[in-house]
């Protein structure tokens, strides 16, 4: 069974109505590696629970055996961010092992040491299998094999999605100087630059911006030709260096729209931020240097504010929640307001970029966290075709893996190094942000709110290659392609779970959210899935395709009966040639 | 409806809505006078500049404040009483007058002297809009007038002032009695119009004692009158083992003579009972005690009593009220900025939310007697005429599908509202002359039956558009659902208004003010289409067409993230687990993991959340009991109430009501199939253009099917209410408000956006 062996456990504790069932389920080259009978699992909710563990190359198998009916607990030890053994053993033999994970939640577990000491607890098998890379060994996502009726790796190709956008025109081409990663190790091999600027002046741009990250096309307005653009940080440092290729690389930017004789560029950092780069050789663009374009702070905070700020989200919310400080917990854990920020900045560049007809470049300190925030939830914005299940796809593919959003050292992929201070949530921020939306446009997406929490599911799962490395390039060399399978295939073999049947296409629409704290609501059915309390509201989507089917359903016995009345008419008419015939107003269709 | 589309593409989306209206220049009747009135007046619409604002008159009459735009296009209007600058009198919250140049602002009563003249008048309302006149141009003299005639009209000194006298006695007039009248108050309405159950005769209480299958309660009649208690209705229901006798002496002890009244009873037998305290401390044992047997009596299982008692549970009317003013405070005065940024801890000090909260709690706590316990419960509140009626309406609503189709809901709020003598005229301080019995217990009620729609969209057959056009009702001072502190006082008021006009009543014993279920007195039969939620009317469609497929019964979903926990033992063990270990180093996950466990062994579950676990274990029946899901996560604020108005809060072409459109649309088209098939199959001679009159849908199928059709450009969160004009955050003394708006950096303009250095 395709999608339930690959499904992330959806529900903390599965009831299996048939306790036959409770088997571990196994995924193509998934094998057990250890299993322990007498494993006690505390459940926050609803206290201990003995049962069986079971632990592979994969995932994390927790079978009780003392309840009716039998549930489980199913999780890929990718989410794993550690496994720690908690204090000594008691008088009894009995040692607590605390599982911290990745998808708000921590798991515990008492088992009974074995007695023979040569023998290894089940829960040093986990900690091996659990942090693979640490411990030299594969992630799963290099084994598992299973073949998808899709090729998700199909599923972007720069040059097409340029293409469409109408790309390359008279005055954007697309280079090939990065085609060996030489220029910069971190940006795509494709990249879409002003047609006045030679290869030449982009390599000495590299040397003047932040990783050689240079500014480039990520966005081009069908209509004003406003483009949005991406960059890492100038780096010009406390002397106030300057680089004549990069100020007339963002020249050539804006003559390359001829709507505006400005542009914006805007830095997602808080100002004292960006100023204090400069100590470490980054920086702004000066007024001086760049007279036409004017600067914007966003004033979003870095990878540890935002680290932190769910950290203490976890805090709030699992594994209870407090009933009487609820808003003021959540407001203190000031995620909400990041999110705010985050989409803020997002709309301001949306609307320069729609209503000012007005490039923009945007950057943060090295390009790759909240410079694709931004970029791609303007894009959401700015183009309806990010908002089809496809187009998300190669949104993602396109501004956060091509572009060299740092997944690996931010995930932490089967590493064990959990305190890691490049670890960091920014695309679960990225996708609660895309959620934000969903919300206010309840017609505007394709894809529904599991969409986006298998992604996010899958982010930690390790199961798939989409999201392991972080480059384009580490992707080429590891091959992540040929050995391992895309995401995408996994989810466009099965699109109909993943879309949303309030869903109106309709082109060129610009999406302005309401950025206000007021708008913004907890995404509960991710962050608080766990707790048992928790039921998801009624869905309206359900009861959707339920009128739908309802729909067509009439449709048939109505166009039935059309036939019937046609075939009496013409009966009828045949028998008394020429006699008038009542007419049958002729049924619309829908579908 | 028709629209002058504004050129300013600020408004574009806010230029078509449907309850806010064009100014009629025609009044509502001849009962309607113009008091006073000023020229060259300026209404403000931008928070920004004048530019935006609207020239024209301002008339003070005896219903509403009137502002009668000099060049707008005549347009159709939609809401029959008020336009779309209207404020009607009752609404009125407060009236602030300022003169700028002097520095000067004063808050107007009834009977006021005014010193100064006023450069601007702004008008506080209690639908939380705030709006803003002009002086500039006016005559001094003028301009004040109109102030004091405004300050002077919104606080009438006898409830016989409201507007709702002159309104229907004026139909009396010249007539011969209710012949003349729109349409007759109780019950069968020739028209087909009026289904609600008004509760104010015997035979709707009977239709109740039936259909609940309370077969040990009566009709009891014995307040005819009005002789025994003041406050209640003249027909209420009791236990058949009561005798009027008993009832009469018993009526005595008990607060304002209220004998306790059955609201409703539960399919196991077990009744729903409201009591008001027992005045008389030595007769309360005694009478407590044969109140509570009579009850069991009716039990067909002689179950218990169970006795919820209100006041020591629930927050009382003042708290309900601070709380209202905090939160209006944080929504629409505050600047949008500024409550921004503290907006959650903000909506958490104003307690409104816990409040909601707990009134669902504690009607879940009910139900669970009933549901679970199967026995009786009295729910005990001093006067028993604020607390109990939001709870037994709560407690129905939760179990018995019934009241979730409009008409018995309406019905449900003239039963444990209007009947049981709610004191609307004070909880509304309609005359604004006790601020300390003002209360929005019936928004509070509101709310709460939002949230429960909120979460299961479709099993009530109104939409929330529907709850807050009914709140907004409660200022229209025409209705007889919200002019009065109980019937008896309905009937007093009106045999002495009649009297005093010499109206002759006819058969009438009394005026007949329409109820507010006449939705047609206030909007057409096209409006009103937007109070049919599309996913009930669908369904209803679904099961009446299709008997034997059951589409409906809700499977639960596959991506259902919740725990399912279905069958556990009830008994919480503590396991197998000695007393634990010793701290190992600080950043260990330990500490967390200890309180998580010690969480475990103290939970101590009670059945009642037993028995609210066990509910959210199982697949929802939506035409069976319905459990709110409590956690504060879950509970949301009722944006189209409290934040319509929020220019910044508004979400241009989107907001719940665009996902309503495309459900409304299919709804439409299944109707219109179902009306084919009903053609086809011999029910012949219907016309074929029949649908588009009887559609329940507001929007409709397009003649281009195969695609759906995009949400019209003028939807938005707000729709259909629009902020223009409606919310004018007043400066300190006049300062234009730009400069406090300006702040709203996150509010998109590319103006404002352009001029900003950070």
């Amino acid at each position: 069974d395709r999608s339930s062996g690959t499904r992330v456990s959806d529900t903390e504790l599965r009831v299996y109505k048939d306790p036959s069932k409770g088997e571990l389920p196994l995924l193509p080259e998934e094998h057990v590696q250890d299993s322990a009978k007498d494993v006690t699992y505390i459940c926050p909710f609803i206290g201990p629970v003995r049962g069986s563990l079971s632990v592979t190359n994969y995932r994390l198998f927790f079978r009780c055996t003392d309840r009716e009916p039998v549930f489980g607990l199913d999780l890929p030890l990718g989410v794993l961010s550690r496994v720690e053994k908690i204090g000594a053993a008691t008088s009894r033999g009995d040692v607590s092992y605390g599982l911290a994970c990745k998808d708000m939640r921590n798991l515990r577990f008492v088992h009974k040491e074995p007695e023979d000491s040569l023998k290894k607890s089940v829960f040093e098998v986990l900690m091996k299998f659990a942090f693979p890379v640490s411990n030299n060994m594969s992630l799963f996502a290099f084994e598992y094999k299973q073949v998808f009726p899709e090729n998700g790796w199909k599923v972007y190709d720069p040059l097409a999605e340029y293409k469409r956008q109408g790309l390359p025109n008279e005055s954007w081409r697309i280079s090939k100087v990065n085609d060996h990663y030489e220029l910069c190790d971190s940006y795509p091999a494709a990249l879409v630059v002003p047609v006045t600027i030679t290869d030449e002046e982009l390599r000495r741009v590299s040397s003047f911006r932040a990783k050689g990250r240079i500014p480039v096309l990520s966005w081009i307005h069908p209509e004003s030709q406003a483009a949005v653009v991406r960059a890492s940080q100038p780096m010009v440092g406390q002397n106030g260096r300057r680089c004549k290729e990069d100020e007339k690389l963002l020249q050539a930017i804006m003559d390359a729209n001829a709507q505006s004789h400005k542009m914006f560029i805007f830095d997602a950092r808080p100002s004292v931020n960006a100023a204090a780069n400069k100590m470490k050789g980054g920086g702004y663009e000066s007024e001086d240097a760049y007279q036409n374009a004017e600067l914007v702070f966003l004033d979003i905070h870095n990878i540890h504010v935002m680290r932190e700020s769910l950290r203490k989200l976890k805090e709030v919310v699992y594994p209870n929640i407090e009933d009487s400080h609820w808003l003021s917990n959540l407001e203190s854990t000031h995620w909400l307001e990041h999110i705010k920020l985050i989409l803020a900045g997002a709309l301001r560049i949306a609307d320069k970029v729609e209503s000012g007809k007005t490039s923009v470049v945007v950057h943060c300190s090295d390009g790759w966290d909240r410079t694709p925030q931004l970029t791609s939830l303007a894009l959401i914005m700015l183009d309806s075709h990010y908002r089809t299940i496809r187009g998300f796809q190669i949104l993602l593919e396109k501004e956060w893996l091509s572009f060299g959003h740092r997944f690996q050292q931010r995930v932490g992929h089967g590493d064990k190094n959990h305190t890691d201070a490049d670890r960091s949530p920014i695309f679960l921020q990225f996708i609660d942000c895309v959620w934000q939306m969903t919300r206010q446009f309840p017609a505007a997406f394709e894809f529904n709110e599991y969409f986006l929490i298998t992604i996010l599911d899958h982010l930690y799962s390790c199961l798939f290659g989409t999201f392991l490395c972080n480059s384009e390039q580490q992707r080429l060399k590891e091959e992540v392609p040929k050995h391992t399978v895309s995401l995408w295939s996994f989810v466009n073999s099965q699109l109909e779970e993943f879309v949303n049947p309030l869903y109106v296409g309709y082109p060129s629409h610009v999406l302005f959210p309401t950025v206000g704290i007021r708008h913004l609501q907890l995404w509960v059915t991710y962050y608080i899935r766990w707790n048992p309390r928790m039921r998801p509201q009624e869905p309206v989507h359900q009861r959707y395709k339920e009128l739908l089917a309802k729909r067509a359903e009439l449709q048939k016995r109505v166009e039935e009966l059309q036939r019937e009345a046609a075939n009496r008419t013409a009966s009828s008419s045949s028998e008394r040639a020429g006699s008038p015939t009542r007419s049958i107003t002729p049924v619309q269709t829908f579908v | 409806v028709c629209v002058k589309k504004r050129k300013k593409q600020k408004f574009r989306t806010f230029s078509m809505h449907v309850l806010t209206l064009y100014m009629v220049k025609v009044y509502v009747s001849s009962s309607e006078i113009v008091v006073n009135e000023a020229n060259f007046v300026r209404k403000c619409i931008g928070a920004e500049s004048c530019q935006d604002d609207l020239w024209g008159k301002l008339v003070c009459t005896n219903f509403k404040v009137s502002f009668i735009a000099h060049n707008s296009l005549p347009r159709q209007c939609t809401h029959r009483l008020l336009g779309e600058h209207d404020i009607p009198l009752a609404c009125v919250e407060q009236v602030v007058t300022v003169n700028d140049v002097k520095g000067k602002q004063k808050i107007l009563g009834s009977n006021q002297k005014l010193k100064f003249n006023p450069t601007e008048l702004i008008l506080y309302c209690k639908d939380f809009r705030i709006i803003r006149f002009r002086f500039d141009e006016a005559g001094p003299e003028s301009a004040k007038k109109v102030c004091l005639a405004i300050a002077h009209y919104s606080h009438p000194a006898d409830p016989q002032l409201l507007f709702g006298f002159e309104y229907v006695g004026k139909r009396y007039h010249g007539s011969t009695g209710r012949k003349t009248l729109m349409r007759p108050v109780n019950g069968v309405d020739p028209g087909g119009g009026l289904q609600t159950p008004l509760f104010d005769c015997s035979s709707d209480w009977d239709r109740e004692i039936k259909r609940t299958g309370a077969s040990e309660w009566r009709v009891c009649t014995i307040n005819q009158g009005y002789f025994i208690s003041p406050s209640l209705p003249e027909f209420f229901v009791v236990p058949v083992s009561l005798a009027d006798q008993d009832l009469k002496q018993y009526a005595c002890c008990f607060y304002s003579q209220r004998i306790p009244l059955w609201c409703w009873n539960h399919s196991s037998g077990s009744a729903l009972v409201r009591m008001s305290n027992i005045s008389d401390p030595q007769q309360q044992r005694k009478v407590e005690q044969r109140i509570s047997s009579a009850i069991t009596k009716s039990h067909p299982l002689r179950s218990d009593v169970f006795k919820s008692d209100l006041d020591k549970n629930l927050p009382n009317i003042q708290d309900i009220q601070a709380a209202l003013l905090k939160l209006r405070q944080i929504c629409v005065i505050d600047s949008f900025e500024e409550s921004e940024e503290k907006w959650l801890s903000s909506l958490e000090s104003s307690r409104w939310m816990e409040y909601v909260r707990t009134f669902l709690r504690h009607a879940v706590e009910v139900v669970y007697m009933l549901e679970s316990r199967h026995v009786s419960v009295i729910l005990l509140e001093k006067e028993d005429r604020d607390l109990s009626c939001v709870i037994s309406c709560l407690v129905q609503l939760m179990c018995d599908p019934h009241c979730r189709s409009l008409h018995s809901f309406q019905g449900l709020i003239q039963k444990e509202w209007v009947m049981a003598g709610h004191r609307f005229l004070d909880r509304c301080n309609h005359l604004k002359r006790n601020d300390k019995e003002e209360s929005p217990v019936f928004l509070l009620f509101l709310d709460c039956v939002w949230q429960l729609w909120n979460q299961y969209p479709a099993a009530f057959e109104f939409t929330e558009v529907y709850l807050t056009v009914l709140g907004d009702s409660m200022w229209v001072p025409v209705f007889s659902t919200f002019l009065f502190n109980c019937p008896r006082q309905r009937a007093e008021h009106s045999r002495d208004f009649a009297s005093s006009k010499s109206i002759h009543l006819g058969q009438d014993q009394a005026l007949c003010f329409p109820p507010v279920w006449d939705w047609s007195q206030q909007f057409s039969l096209k409006d009103q289409t937007l109070f049919n939620n599309p996913l009930y009317v669908g369904k209803i469609a679904t099961c009446v067409q299709n008997g034997t497929v059951k589409t409906f019964t809700h499977r639960r979903s596959k991506k259902n993230y919740s725990s399912t926990l279905r069958g556990l033992p009830s008994a919480l063990r503590n396991g197998s687990l000695g007393p634990n270990d010793t701290l190992t180093r600080r950043n260990s996950l330990m500490l967390r993991l200890r309180s998580d466990l010690s969480q475990v062994r103290e939970q101590q579950e009670t059945p009642s959340e037993r028995f609210v676990r066990d509910f959210f274990s199982r697949p929802v029946d939506l035409q069976g009991l319905l459990l709110p899901q409590l956690l504060p996560s879950h509970l949301s604020v009722w944006k189209l109430y409290f934040l319509r108005w929020v220019p910044e809060a508004q979400i241009p072409q989107g907001g719940p009501i665009t996902a309503f459109h495309k459900l409304s649309v299919l709804t439409d088209e299944i109707e219109m199939l179902q009306n084919q098939l009903r053609q086809y199959q011999g029910a012949a001679g219907t016309p074929n253009n029949l649908h588009a009159e009887h559609s329940k849908m507001y929007f409709k199928a397009t003649s281009t099917p195969h695609q759906s059709p995009a949400p019209p450009e003028y939807l938005s969160s707000s729709f259909p209410f629009s902020p223009v004009g409606n919310l004018c955050r007043p400066g300190i003394l006049g300062t234009p408000l730009s400069k406090l708006l300006n702040g709203a950096k996150i509010w998109l303009s590319t103006e404002t956006l352009a001029n900003e250095t950070i």
